[in-house]
């Protein structure tokens, strides 16, 4: 029995890490379903994004709830920025070519990050509850639990936003074929912009998540390797495909780490994803014309 | 020409030939070269840029005293974003436009590529690397280390702890990276022959991750003190977290990068209680007679961290070792240097350690054990000087 009880600990302890994974991974697939941009520099948006809220809630001293909401914003900036000022005059070109330069976006971001904060390591200011919770008798850290809460609210709201928002639905009529888009009348760079948008201020939401769990320092940019794994076996066009990997990789990886070590975690991951790429290298739910690079 | 006069122009030009060579050897200037591959920007900018700031006032300041036996001391440094490959290329750069006597490496992975090269140009070499594997003076016999390797310091550490709980129980938790699995066996050796037992080993893999499947596994091990070692910062304030959320008792510990005031501050509620190991004095440090920390504090108006003392020792070492070579008579070679060094004893620095230091090997087996006291700001010794034998 109490075997079965820390199983089930181990269990939804991987799953506050598997909605962050999610959640991230949903900023990536956003991106690529609208631009079919594998943008690299997710990981270093949501860094970005994690060192803005501790700019704002520890340097100005503003209140979280406030310093969330202008960190949210300055992620959608960023978004918005990038795609405005580096995507959008790349659009036509070699998808490798973008590719290359989403690395290169990410080299400034942690640059910039570490002009303005240094690298030094930080820690944010708490804005999680900090009571542990009790599921009978099975015991959950609140951090990741309030975390896989948020991340999945957040989510929730999105799909909502692609079903019923009129953006969203230009979101994905884009996504579907932007010719019959563009001849619908909607403006496409428009959606474009509103998806790097989206997936700025999603990928810095993820960013505050994962700063509160792990610390702060530029090697939270690293996460965005784990995400890029998320979405590979997702499949990188697929919403449910990245949801699931998400938690799943979470999972496995709070599994092989309580029972294995932690030097297994990350092996167990990648030895997953080579599995994935040997078997259907499309992903769990992409679609197989999509072009690998 | 004459025979006089022939001998005249020579007399001449002897005289002007004699009289050049002495005008060169005046203008000559004796000095001592100190290069340094420092990581002022990257990961370990936090301690790049004190070590740097504090070898810059050693410098001055050695300077203003007279040199070292006449020779003016010239600090050369650059900045390596703490990568290998940067710091070699800086050490080449170095040492081929100056006669570097005396050189500080920012890392183990640099100590060990740079080793050979260090034996061909027969350069003396400290660092800020505490590896345990660099404490082999056969392997390296061109380093010399600023206090105990990693496997002495969490030594240290189970020496307390069997002295405060005998027969405790210690779960060592440290990172998946050559710096965390360093002292790993050597603790589980030391801790049988003190009598404690290893409840276990935490590894957590590099970078930003969840640890709270592995805080999990300390609440099933329960033990008395839990070491940290291969870390800065994160994840200490996490585990710490999450052990109080499980309402656990465990005393946390850990090594030297992490001990600074400024780690520990940036720990906030988490750090109080936290215990560590270290060789230096904190700068506030006022306990016993320590004229150097007097000169660090007369020069520093406000706190500076362990590792600009550590500049400071740095160049406090290198004056005594340089010093007692050129007294000798000897040339500053690094061999001439290491056999210095090794003819040395009860080393004074200063009170930079809390007594005078001997080295065994390649470091500098002592330290003393402080708490941190988040109220004062401050971490406070909670042992005596302990010396490993």
């Amino acid at each position: 029995m109490q075997g079965l009880i820390e199983f089930i600990e181990i269990s939804l302890t991987g799953l506050g890490m598997g909605g962050l994974y999610a959640l991230t991974g949903v900023a990536f697939v956003l991106i690529y379903k609208a631009t079919r941009v594998i943008n690299l520099a997710i990981g270093e948006m949501l860094m970005v994004g994690a060192y803005l809220f501790f700019g704002l809630a520890a340097g100005l001293a503003l209140p979280w709830w406030l310093a969330i909401l202008f960190a949210l914003a300055g992620g959608g900036l960023l978004g918005l920025l990038l795609e405005r000022a580096v995507i959008r005059p790349m659009l036509g070109e070699n998808p490798i070519s973008v590719f290359m330069v989403t690395i290169g976006l990410g080299s400034i971001l942690v640059g910039l990050v570490e002009l303005i904060w240094t690298a030094d390591p930080r820690r944010l200011p708490q804005f999680l509850p900090d009571e542990p919770i009790f599921l009978g008798p099975v015991f959950v850290f609140p951090e990741p639990f309030w975390s896989f809460v948020i991340a999945a609210a957040v989510i929730g709201v999105f799909v909502l936003l692609f079903r019923y928002w009129r953006g969203g639905v230009a979101l994905r009529a884009t996504a579907l074929d932007q010719g019959a888009a563009y001849a619908m009348g909607i403006n496409v760079p428009r959606v474009y912009a509103l998806a790097w948008m989206l997936a700025g201020m999603i990928a810095a939401g993820a960013g505050m998540l994962l700063g509160s769990i792990a610390g702060l320092s530029p090697a939270l940019a690293l996460f965005g390797l784990t995400v890029l794994v998320v979405v590979i076996v997702g499949g990188l066009d697929s919403v449910p495909g990245v949801l699931l990997a998400g938690i799943l990789i979470g999972w496995i990886e709070s599994l092989a780490g309580s029972y294995l070590g932690g030097e297994y975690e990350h092996l167990v991951t990648f030895a997953l994803l080579l599995v994935v790429l040997l078997v259907r290298p499309w992903g769990l739910f992409g679609t197989p014309e999509v072009e690998r690079l | 020409m004459s025979g006089y006069k022939q001998i005249a122009v020579l007399l001449v030009l002897l005289g002007m030939l004699f009289s050049g060579v002495v005008v060169a050897e005046e203008e000559k200037p004796k000095e001592i070269v100190l290069g340094a591959s420092v990581p002022m920007t990257g990961p370990f900018a936090f301690a790049g840029i004190q070590l740097n700031a504090g070898l810059n006032d050693f410098v001055d300041w050695v300077n203003e005293q007279g040199g070292i036996e006449g020779h003016r001391v010239r600090y050369i440094g650059e900045d390596t974003g703490y990568q290998t490959d940067q710091s070699v290329a800086v050490f080449r750069r170095i040492t081929s436009r100056a006669d570097v006597n005396f050189y500080f490496g920012d890392s183990t992975a640099f100590q060990q590529t740079i080793n050979r090269e260090l034996e061909r140009r027969d350069i003396l070499l400290t660092g800020a690397s505490f590896a345990s594997e660099l404490n082999d003076p056969e392997r390296y016999p061109l380093q010399f280390m600023l206090g105990p390797d990693y496997s002495e310091q969490v030594g240290m550490l189970l020496e307390y702890i069997a002295e405060e709980t005998p027969g405790a129980s210690v779960m060592l938790i440290h990172s998946d990276t050559e710096f965390g699995r360093d002292p790993i066996r050597a603790a589980r050796e030391r801790a049988e022959a003190l009598g404690l037992e290893i409840a276990g080993t935490i590894v957590t893999p590099p970078g930003a991750s969840d640890i709270s499947a592995e805080a999990l596994k300390l609440r099933r091990a329960g033990p008395d003190y839990a070491i940290f070692h291969g870390y800065v910062l994160s994840p200490i304030p996490e585990f710490i977290r999450r052990a109080r959320q499980m309402r656990l008792e465990t005393k946390f510990m850990g090594t030297f990068y992490t001990m600074d005031q400024t780690m520990i501050d940036e720990m906030g509620e988490a750090a109080e209680g936290f215990m560590g190991v270290m060789p230096y004095r904190y700068f506030y440090d006022e306990s016993g007679p320590a004229p150097i920390m007097d000169v660090i504090r007369e020069i520093n108006d406000e706190y500076r961290t362990n590792t600009y003392v550590q500049g400071w020792l740095t160049g406090l070492l290198m004056k005594t070792i340089a010093g007692e070579t050129l007294r000798a008579g000897k040339a500053l070679t690094g061999s001439n240097m290491r056999e210095t060094l090794d003819s040395l004893e009860d080393i004074d620095t200063g009170g930079i350690f809390g007594q005078p230091v001997n080295f065994r090997g390649n470091s500098i087996p002592l330290g003393r054990i402080y708490r941190a006291d988040v109220e004062a700001g401050r971490m406070v010794p909670v042992s005596d000087w302990i010396e490993l034998e």
